[in-house]
């Protein structure tokens, strides 16, 4: 008891040093977040920190608004327990064979430490669900603001945009721009870098998320958000870009083989900008003149198939030299879109087949360039990674 | 300690070793089975995440492509959670419990060797997909239809093995439920168990609630993969998302599994090597069963991205049961407050537990905020989380518990030098490992992956959380080699080497097969506190009514007399026992001397005057060595 007194002011006094520390530390929390100014970065390329990245979406603002709050609180806790802790295991270190008071408890103590926590985590659940409303709220759609005028209150929904998630890309569907033959505008990721969602900036976007194999999860982190993409389950969200840019994104829920390479981009853009891209895509997926068919079919004409995202049927195929060659291609894979891609298949580079064969669809690819005589390794570009094989031309 | 032997013709029937452990039934040789299977998948788990670090480290590939790499986080997470942390703490609550309640064995000693057995059996089978060469690889959780989708045996195994651990789980916690309820000491009640055996007691209702759904679950996966039987498979009509519910109603209660314990050990050792009781025990009890209970109503809270769970209702649960696991929190550090701290290696493990726990537990409340959790979900920040509270948390604690009851379990203490080594360099590998791994995720890098971006500006952080893996790596040698040396050096801990409060170190070091000579009689949750100090301790002052339960003071004049209480049937020490709980005092509630426990005199056994000398040698020069 001699020396308790001293430890006793001490320990009162504790607890308030820390807890300005704490405040100082939010303090500069808080400094960062309102220093940095919003350039439009485009890209993710901000290195991490210990706040999250400016987030570029309306929803996203939300959360980020409120991660503040709980990282100051946390910061507050943090700083109290463990400064509470080295200061205990400083100030009591054994210093002589006493027993010291054996104290069992303090029923005011233990009552505080479990009313502050209960009120703090009741005031951070509020903060939760009023963000969550925020975030998970859905816009109506136009013709259903005709019959009820009243649910405009925030917007409606500007585009609609149907995603695709099957092992491992993405298909960006428009529903409502349709192309001259009257089939919606779509893109099917080719290569590594996926496709790319292009939408209109401060404009109520619905995504309609759609699985055909396995869960995926559609993630851009500069939205702060992510929603599962869940075969026979219909998730939506809507979304509106705060600003122009480039936004990366990519599968979140593990999916097999290739899941780090599931890889899309999201690009908002002004809406005169918006208009022109639409109308470009439309010009270009006007449907081009068919090679005249019929007959037997011509040499270095090659049938190919595939039946899953793993591997095509024929793992090698032959084929004329110095003939220009035109793939039949059946996709036989219930689950997701292929094609046929040849690696340096002449000066321009490797040969991608278009259109992207969806399932159950058989798609003439070529003719291609002459090919010399030689080995070629043909891949489709949907499945860089996974679905490769080899051309032999004698 | 002179062994006693049980019988006479004992030693006709003379085992070769081998075959002893093979057979035996003994709590003790299966707890220590136990703890060194774990061990070995420890090890083994360990090397896998090396590889895992390696290949991160830098961005391109290092040494494993993608499929490996899907198998080596597959293989990890399995063999980290049901080969290791579940064993490891399922043996030394299986060595522990029994003695800490004043038992001879576990209730179904042959269940329990059962139960071991198929720990081992499982772990051959599930690394038997690297001789087979297919290995599962969709993930520990085996999400459907994934893990439906993904060909080879590999997933089969992992199914087969699981569905073995579960069992042996189930069986292990019937067995604890039943030797907890039914074979403690005269004078245990319940509210003067060690936190440890509270710990064990909830855990076990936990695994039994839990673990039934699962194993049912991963059979009717194995139907799915094996006869089309279409329950998870959305194809065929089924629900993946049915999947993720009966996964996580049990992975839920399994992070408390897989904790709770760890927070039982970290609860017997502070009051240890602070020479006070816990703060606020019946909190702490309250505390625990109330984790066990919202444990069960939290699941839902790895799903909220899916879109297709009630969120308010699991998000509430989730902040909620952030409450009783604060209150264990100040509840151990104002155990240690105004204490008499010996920074021995267990209480540095067990410092080491709370301090990255804290964080661990603060990641959880971030995570409870849904729409911040739509962010961090299956990003690295949540690989941050549960490291921290596995590894940070369970791995400290199981280390604690290791450094411990090692004399106990093999009448010789570690090294304290090494430990302290082992110490530092695991708590800053442990640091510096998963705390940039909170950054990596919050700017968007997802788990499971193999393989990222050079521009993404991951590239440094990445590399310094490998350097604090092979850190961690690395810690591990100084243990190796202090069990090494410890192995070879003499057996002469002694019984009661840290000066401890519960039954275990009043039994020899290690005990005798039968564990204790007397049956201990107990009148306080440190009965072998109140054995050696209870005369110190004036005798007044129980309170009338519930304002305070600071019960005794001024034994600072008392200090150095630390000889063990003679004369007399040793009490407990007024004040050590819970006032409120002495209506249920030995002489109310075990009136009648404990039928065939009385001894020669007739008087009825227990910790008696004769007891302690026998039962509780307290050598004043052993105690005086590792006290300098």
């Amino acid at each position: 008891m001699r020396v308790l007194i001293p430890a006793r002011a001490a320990s009162k006094a504790a607890p308030f040093t820390l807890l300005a520390l704490a405040l100082a530390v939010a303090a500069c929390g808080g400094q960062r977040q309102t220093g940095d100014p919003d350039v439009p970065t485009g890209g993710d390329n901000a290195p991490p920190g210990i706040l999250p990245p400016h987030a570029v979406t309306e929803q996203g603002q939300a959360i980020e608004q409120l991660y503040v709050p709980i990282l100051i609180i946390a910061t507050a806790i943090f700083i109290v327990v463990e400064g509470l802790l080295i200061w205990s295991i400083l100030r009591y270190r054994r210093r002589d064979e006493t027993l010291p008071e054996q104290i069992h408890g303090n029923n005011k103590l233990e009552l505080l430490w479990t009313i502050i926590p209960t009120i703090i985590v009741i005031g951070m659940f509020a903060a939760t669900l009023g963000t969550l409303q925020k975030v998970d709220a859905r816009a109506p759609q136009p013709e259903e603001v005709s019959a009820n005028p009243g649910a405009a209150q925030q917007g409606t929904v500007a585009l609609n945009v149907n995603v695709t998630g099957f092992q491992w890309q993405w298909t960006f569907e428009y529903p409502q721009l349709k192309t001259a033959a009257g089939t919606p505008l779509s893109f099917t990721g080719v290569g590594n870098e996926g496709p790319e969602m292009v939408v209109p900036v401060n404009e109520i976007v619905r995504v309609n998320l759609l699985a055909s194999d396995v869960i995926h999860s559609f993630y851009v982190p500069q939205f702060l958000f992510k929603r599962d993409v869940i075969p026979g389950v219909n998730n939506q969200f809507d979304f509106k870009a705060t600003r122009p840019g480039t936004f990366a994104g990519q599968c979140a829920e593990f999916c097999g083989l290739s899941h780090a390479q599931m890889l899309f981009t999201v690009r908002a853009v002004p809406r005169g900008e918006f208009d022109r891209w639409v109308a470009e895509q439309k010009e270009k997926a006007k449907p081009k003149p068919t090679p005249a068919a019929g007959g037997s079919p011509a040499p270095g004409t090659i049938e190919v198939s595939a039946s899953n995202s793993v591997s095509f049927d024929q793992p090698s195929l032959d084929g004329p030299a110095n003939t220009p060659l035109t793939f039949v291609f059946t996709n036989k894979d219930p689950a997701a879109p292929h094609n046929v891609a040849i690696e340096n298949a002449g000066p321009n580079g490797d040969f991608v087949g278009q259109p992207i064969a969806q399932p159950s669809q058989t798609v003439n690819y070529g003719p291609t360039d002459p090919l010399p005589a030689g080995v070629y390794n043909f891949y489709c570009s949907v499945h860089p990674n996974t679905m490769r094989g080899t051309l032999t031309t004698k | 300690m002179a062994t006693t032997v049980l019988s006479p013709r004992a030693g006709v029937y003379q085992r070769s070793r081998i075959y002893e452990w093979l057979t035996t039934t003994d709590h003790k040789k299966i707890g220590i089975m136990y703890v060194t299977a774990a061990f070995l998948f420890f090890l083994l788990g360990g090397v896998l995440a090396l590889f895992i670090r390696a290949e991160l480290a830098a961005p391109g590939t290092q040494f494993v492509e993608a499929q490996s790499y899907n198998q080596l986080f597959t293989m990890h997470g399995t063999t980290m959670i049901f080969l290791f942390v579940m064993p490891m703490l399922t043996g030394f609550g299986n060595y522990i419990v029994p003695l800490q309640i004043g038992a001879a064995d576990m209730a179904f000693p042959r269940i329990n060797a059962l139960s071991f057995w198929m720990v081992p059996l499982a772990g051959l089978l599930l690394f038997s997909g690297y001789i087979v060469m297919d290995v599962a690889r969709a993930g520990w959780t085996s999400y459907a239809p994934l893990s439906i989708v993904e060909q080879g045996p590999g997933q089969d195994l992992w199914i087969v093995s699981l569905i073995l651990l579960g069992t042996s789980s189930i069986l292990g916690a019937i067995n604890f439920i039943a030797t907890i309820f039914k074979m403690r000491a005269p004078g245990l009640t319940l509210m003067r168990m060690p936190i440890f055996v509270w710990t064990v007691l909830v855990t076990s209702f936990l695994l039994l609630f839990a673990l039934p759904s699962f194993t049912a679950a991963t059979a009717m996966l194995y139907i799915d993969r094996n006869y089309g039987g279409g329950f998870f498979n959305p194809a065929m009509g089924g629900n993946p998302i049915l999947w993720q519910h009966i996964f996580w109603f049990f992975g839920h209660p399994e992070v408390y599994i897989l904790i709770l314990p760890a927070m039982g050990v970290v609860s017997e050792v502070l009051p240890v090597f602070s020479r006070k009781p816990l703060f606020g025990y019946r909190a702490f009890v309250i505390a625990t069963a109330l984790i066990g209970f919202y444990g069960f109503g939290v699941w839902a809270h790895h799903m909220f991205t899916t879109g297709a769970v009630f969120l308010p209702f699991f998000a509430f649960f989730t902040f909620l049961i952030s409450v009783p696991t604060g209150v264990k929190m100040f509840n151990w550090i104002f155990t240690m407050w105004r204490g008499r701290i010996r920074l021995t290696t267990p209480m540095l493990f067990a410092i080491g537990f709370i301090a990255n726990f804290l964080i661990g537990g603060l990641d959880g409340a971030f995570a409870a905020v849904v729409p911040f959790d739509y962010a961090i979900h299956d990003t690295y920040w949540v690989v941050a989380h549960m490291h921290y509270v596995l590894v940070g948390g369970s791995l400290f604690g199981i280390f604690a518990a290791l450094y411990y009851w090692f004399p106990k379990m093999f009448g010789a203490r570690l090294n304290e030098g090494l430990g302290k080594l082992h110490f530092v360099l695991l708590f800053v590998g442990t640091n510096l490992t998963f705390f940039p791994q909170h950054l990596l995720g919050l700017d968007g890098m997802i788990r499971r992956i193999n393989d990222y971006a050079p521009d993404n500006g991951w590239t440094e952080l990445n590399f310094l959380s490998s350097v604090g893996a092979f850190t961690i790596g690395i810690s591990i040698l100084p243990l190796l080699w202090n069990l090494f040396i410890t192995f070879r050096g003499p057996r002469d801990a002694g019984a009661d080497p840290w000066d401890a409060n519960t039954l275990e170190w009043a039994a020899a070091s290690p005990p005798p097969p039968y564990n204790f000579e007397v049956v201990p009689e107990v009148r306080s949750e440190r009965p072998l506190f109140d054995l050696k100090y209870g005369h110190l301790l004036p005798a007044h002052q129980v309170r009338k009514s519930g304002a305070s339960r600071v019960l005794t003071q001024g034994l600072g004049a008392h200090g150095g007399d630390r000889g063990v209480a003679t004369g007399g049937v040793i009490p407990a020490a007024p004040g050590t026992t819970h006032d409120e709980f002495r209506l249920d005092s030995p002489e109310e509630k075990f009136g009648k001397p404990v039928e065939g426990h009385e001894d020669e005199h007739g008087r009825p056994r227990g910790i008696t005057p004769e007891a302690p000398e026998k039962a509780a040698p307290i050598d004043p020069s052993a105690r005086a060595d590792h006290e300098k």
